[in-house]
């Protein structure tokens, strides 16, 4: 793990020009920490040798007080700019995750995961996990950059000052790394296997306490009682036998930062009592070398912003650098002349163990009514997943026919394809807005309004709504139920003029009938001329298809080679 | 104000010891004293060095040099240890304590919360508590201690500098930890709408993305999103303001410190009031001072999180104070045909009622179903009959005697609810089973087993019974999971099983299978009655009595034959949930 990677700094614009800016403040910021030291040590050395008054240190009282000015106003910039720098980085990277899984496709999305699945997974990231970034940039990495400007400029100085203090500095310095990385390499095996003992001891008391509603309903809640506190205090001593060699690191850290500015203060007095050295220069070594080490100190404080935040930015490029399958680009043919032809289509999840569908061969025609029906788990969404461009077949082919003429699917521009396309689908949830703006009325006669209303039922759940089509429904709206949300889809679906019409159990929660209405609809679409297709359970919606292709899956085990 | 009343009452239930307090706080004055003195004592050793002195003068001080050099990591080490004992002490008691209250208070307080929230609380809510001690009170109580031994050394050696020092002081230890407090609570609350906004179009855009780029509407809700996006941001700047003002505040704070003492101090030295070594003290001994105030703004804010966290928690054992009604319940009969009986009952939580007019009835022997579309009341309603919550109205009676939370734990013997989120434990198969009833042999386990169709499953597994599940069942497939519970359900001596929504997040075929076998294994046992509760109608064609609930009453009761005859709308219903191709 890199404690910063540049390519955090290419993927997000945001955050380059933070490092260049917190790089040029911790530049302008160490002047102004050397003019202090010396500033300081300018005004006292005067008077303790010299018993010099208050208007012989004007020069560099004002100085110093310009200098108080400056480092207030330079730091309360860094802060806010390091704030600013992280909402930035981390709503840049949201979009870029957003924009690049909506490329990955839902196949990926949908793939189960130890913690869910990769939607749920992707949704922890951008919401709670990006937030990780933020004490990274703020705390974390200004210390960094400063170990980079202030670290060396101050030893510069303090080497010019006076070289054995200099020296003093230049070989504790580099100690402190190498005694931390020799610390946490001897503790690493035991701290691990604590870190085991200790994770799996607090698991079990949240296991304990989170099954308590469970006890209580069969009355069995008050045995464990001792079990909590036995394990709670289990837990408490696991966790202090782990932190006992954790902090050794730390503990190192400040011994050798606050050691090696005690032993500058030792040498430095001894040689004014023999005036090897003046007093002036030896005030400002006083000063200025624990500012040495005070970014190292810091650094090593925020040690944990950084691994978290390293974390996050770890799974943010882990998801930005899969490649996206490339896109075809020829323009598909017009769907109006064109059939859909299924070839022994096979789509594997390794995840699942399953092939499904399983050598699924069928044809959707302009005219006709496809139905696709099978067991849930058999591959009737995954079908249409592949109809539509969306996913890569294991093995087998769609093929756009026009004539004599073939089409693979995936040398198409799908995004052509889908603008002739509506699919209502079983899960998709409404876009916040009103049921006016979702289905376009302005768009659309009055006739063609009341048809497709009363075709599809919506206009029964209009008259229920309080605000009639004003009513905002989706996120933030009125909530609506499956079934009404159901007719809302079929409303959209029906004023539609796209040729090629998906629709994914359309009568599931629709009433007898409704049902029989948005069957005759459907029927009247592919008489039309349109190509419809559908998934379907029913044998009343089964009635009316043209063709019935029975989707099925098989289990599927990997063949390592 | 309540929630700082809340986070008080909260950290009694620590049971923190005060010599552990001592000791924690002792150890961090020495570490963060050392500090100071070092920055003291350094600059009394250069300036008096640099009066030329015989070196034996010095010696006491390079000794303190060194000594205080070595002493501040030792101390702070010590430190770290010494509040992590405290913090770790005190979260593995309140966790003691919330079980303790929680098993024994009123119940209704554990049946309402959800087992995410129970989790939450106990786990990131505890944590959050016992931070506060760790990150805020024990630095707070060092800064002061540290702050007022600092004044006073400073007062002895030229009182004018420990005026100046004290109004540096207020600076970086008050009015710079008050900002950071303010600007991280109003970043959090002018931020909360803009983060849903942006948890729930992206949740969107993930769960559904295929219909979403589909039908062209990516580029739409990616616009909506960055409007979003932008009060995010916004909010967020505005309240960096304020965070670089209270940074730009203490940094003002620790370096003017040292002009002041100088500005102050220098006109002593000059009209030769002030010893030249002690101005030297004096000046520079407040640039060592100001670390003990750096962690305060971080330990605000901790105070914020940690109340917030504290309130959660209190409500949740406020509600398990909830005086339980004794006068409402009749003592349970030692025999008894175990009849359960509701009487004219209206169910819901506080205040809202979801079901009323409820009359029902079971025996042992009898199975009955109660169907509804999801929020209708069904898992309410159940909870009512279990004694878990008290109705709102109406009676619930067990052999004619009134039943309720005050004395649902004897009840719970004859009558058992198993939640749709019921807790698979992170132990054996047995010790799960066992959950249900102490004296369970592996025999009965695995007799239950095999009833809920686990005995090839189980069979299969090579530690059998002793198969370990791990955290939350997740290492068992969710179909695996349900007939699990119901294995347990079977375990219990109950001889009343209400199982709500016993196949939830199954696939509907795989749902209707359970519970098809779930009710044909009850038929044959006549020692029990099972209630269920569930959204398809298709598996429950075989129970004794149907109930359908609809708009907070029950629709319709009867058998499955019955229902299909006289009602259209039992037909429709039906008819919705379609034939599933095998």
């Amino acid at each position: 793990m890199k404690p910063l990677d540049p390519d955090l700094l290419t993927q997000a614009r945001p955050a380059r020009g933070y490092v260049i800016l917190t790089a040029a403040l911790g530049f302008i910021t160490s002047g102004f920490i050397l003019a202090q030291a010396l500033l300081i040590a300018a005004v006292l050395a005067p008077v303790v040798s010299q018993g010099a008054g208050l208007s012989d240190v004007r020069t560099p009282l004002i100085a110093l007080a310009c200098v108080v000015v400056a480092r207030a106003t330079l730091a309360g910039a860094q802060t806010r700019f390091a704030h600013r720098a992280a909402v930035k980085v981390i709503i840049t990277l949201r979009e870029q995750i957003l924009n690049h899984v909506l490329q990955l496709g839902p196949r990926w999305l949908s793939a189960p995961t130890e913690s869910g699945t990769r939607a749920s997974d992707t949704h922890t990231l951008v919401t709670r996990g990006l937030d990780d970034l933020r004490p990274y940039f703020v705390n974390y990495l200004p210390q960094l950059l400063l170990t980079a400007t202030v670290t060396p400029v101050a030893l510069a100085v303090v080497f010019g000052l006076d070289l054995t203090s200099g020296l003093i500095i230049f070989f504790t310095l580099p100690l402190v790394p190498i005694f931390m990385i020799l610390v946490g390499t001897l503790t690493q095996n035991s701290s691990q296997r604590r870190l085991v003992v200790m994770s799996r001891l607090g698991a079990q008391v949240l296991d304990l306490l989170a099954g308590l509603g469970t006890l209580r309903a069969f009355g069995r809640e008050i045995g464990p009682a001792a079990r909590v506190k036995k394990l709670g205090d289990a837990y408490t001593a696991s966790t202090m036998r782990t932190l006992r060699v954790a902090f050794l690191s730390g503990m190192v850290l400040e011994l050798l930062t606050t050691l090696s500015v005690a032993l500058v203060a030792v040498a430095m007095g001894l040689r004014l009592v023999y005036g090897n050295v003046g007093l002036e220069a030896a005030l400002a070594v006083i000063v200025l070398a624990p500012e040495v080490y005070l970014p190292l100190r810091q650094v090593g404080q925020h040690f944990h912003a950084s691994t978290n935040g390293i974390a996050a930015w770890q799974a943010a490029k882990n998801i930005l650098d899969l490649p996206v399958p490339p896109a075809g680009t020829a323009m598909p043919p017009n769907l109006a002349s064109t059939r859909i032809v299924v070839t022994d289509l096979t789509v594997v999840s390794t995840e699942r163990g399953l092939a499904a569908p399983d050598n699924l061969s069928v044809t959707a025609a302009p005219g006709t009514i496809t139905a696709l029906r099978g067991a849930s788990g058999s591959g009737k969404t995954t079908t249409v997943l592949a109809l539509l461009g969306l996913l890569t077949p294991t093995s087998g082919d769609v093929t756009l026919v026009q004539g004599e003429k073939s089409y693979p699917l995936s040398q198409l521009d799908t995004t052509a394809l889908w603008k002739d396309t509506v699919w209502l689908s079983q899960r998709a949830a409404l876009p916040p807005a009103s049921i006016a703006e979702i289905l376009n009325v302005a768009q659309h006669s009055p006739e063609r309004l009341t048809q497709a209303f009363s075709a599809s039922g919506l206009d029964a759940v209009i008259a229920d709504l309080p605000n009639g089509l004003n009513t905002t429904v989706g996120h933030g709206g009125l909530g609506l139920s499956v079934g009404q949300r159901q007719r809302v889809q079929l409303a959209q679906a029906f004023l539609s003029d796209a040729q090629l019409v998906i629709l994914d159990e359309p009568t599931a929660h629709l009433d007898a009938g409704t049902e029989s209405t948005v069957i005759a609809t459907i029927r009247s679409l592919a008489d039309s001329g349109r190509t419809v297709i559908v998934i379907a359970h029913r044998t009343s919606l089964l009635n009316v298809a043209d063709t019935i292709a029975d989707v099925t899956s098989r289990p599927h085990t990997q063949v390592n080679a | 104000m309540k929630r700082h009343n809340d986070l008080r009452r909260a950290l009694r239930l620590l049971d923190i010891s005060a010599f552990d307090v001592i000791k924690a706080v002792t150890a961090g004055v020495l570490a963060l004293g050392s500090a100071i003195a070092l920055g003291a004592v350094s600059a009394w050793l250069i300036a008096r060095a640099s009066q030329m002195p015989p070196v034996m003068m010095l010696s006491v001080a390079t000794v303190g040099v060194r000594a205080f050099g070595v002493s501040r990591g030792l101390f702070r080490y010590l430190e770290r240890l010494a509040s992590h004992v405290v913090a770790l002490k005190g979260m593995a008691a309140l966790r003691t304590n919330l079980y303790d209250r929680l098993s024994r208070g009123n119940i209704t307080a554990v049946a309402r919360i959800t087992r995410g929230d129970l989790v939450a609380r106990v786990g990131s809510d505890v944590d959050a508590v016992g931070d506060v001690i760790v990150k805020a009170f024990i630095p707070a109580l060092v800064a002061v201690v540290l702050s007022a031994a600092s004044l006073l050394v400073v007062g002895l050696l030229y009182p004018p500098a420990a005026l100046t020092l004290l109004f540096c002081m207020l600076l970086a230890g008050v009015l710079a930890p008050w900002l950071a407090q303010k600007a991280g609570r109003e970043s959090e609350q002018q931020t909360a709408q803009a983060r849903a906004d942006i948890s729930s179009l992206s949740h969107d855009l993930l769960t559904t993305p295929g219909p979403i780029v589909v039908s062209g509407a990516a580029p739409t809700m990616m616009t909506a999103l960055e409007g979003h996006e932008q009060d995010l941001y916004r909010a967020t700047d505005r309240n960096a303001r304020l965070e670089g003002l209270s940074t730009a505040i203490f940094v003002f704070a620790l370096v003017s410190s040292a002009l002041l003492a100088a500005l102050v101090a220098i006109p002593a030295t000059a009209a030769g009031t002030l010893n030249p070594v002690t101005l030297t003290v004096v000046v520079l001994m407040p640039l060592a001072v100001f670390e003990i105030h750096q962690g305060l703004p971080a330990a605000a804010l901790q105070l914020h999180t940690s109340s917030t966290a504290a309130s959660r928690i209190m409500a949740l054992l406020d509600a398990a104070d909830e005086n339980l009604n004794h006068d409402a319940v009749d003592p349970i009969s030692q025999t008894g045909t175990r009849h359960l009986e509701a009487h004219n009952l209206t169910v819901g939580w506080p205040q809202k009622p979801v079901l009323s007019k409820v009359n029902v009835s079971v025996s042992p022997g009898e199975t009955l179903a109660i169907v509804g579309p999801s929020g209708s009341g069904k898992s309410t309603l159940l909870m009512t009959l279990a004694g878990l919550i008290p109705p709102h109205f109406g009676t619930v009676t067990l052999d004619g005697g009134r039943i309720g939370p005050a004395n649902q734990h004897d009840l719970a013997q004859h009558v058992a609810f198993i939640a749709e989120d019921a807790h698979v434990f992170d132990t054996t198969i047995f010790e799960n089973l066992r959950a249900a009833r102490g004296n369970l042999t592996h025999d009965e386990a695995y007799d239950a087993l095999r009833q809920a169709g686990l005995s090839q499953w189980v069979e299969a597994l090579p530690d059998g019974l002793e198969t370990l599940l791990g955290p939350d069942g997740t290492t068992i497939s969710g179909g695996e999971r349900r007939r699990l519970l119901i294995a347990r359900a079977l375990c219990s001596s109950a001889s009343i099983l209400l199982l709500d929504e016993p196949a939830e997040h199954l696939d509907p075929h795989t749902a209707d299978t359970l519970i098809s076998d779930l009710m044909n294994s009850a038929a044959n046992d006549k020692k029990r009655a099972l209630v269920i509760a569930t959204h398809r109608l298709t598996p429950i064609h075989s129970a004794d009595t149907i109930i359908m609930l609809s708009q907070g009453r029950i629709d319709l009761t009867g058998t499955h034959d019955d229902l299909l005859l006289q009602s259209p709308t039992y037909q429709n219903a039906l008819a919705a949930e379609g034939t599933i191709v095998q």
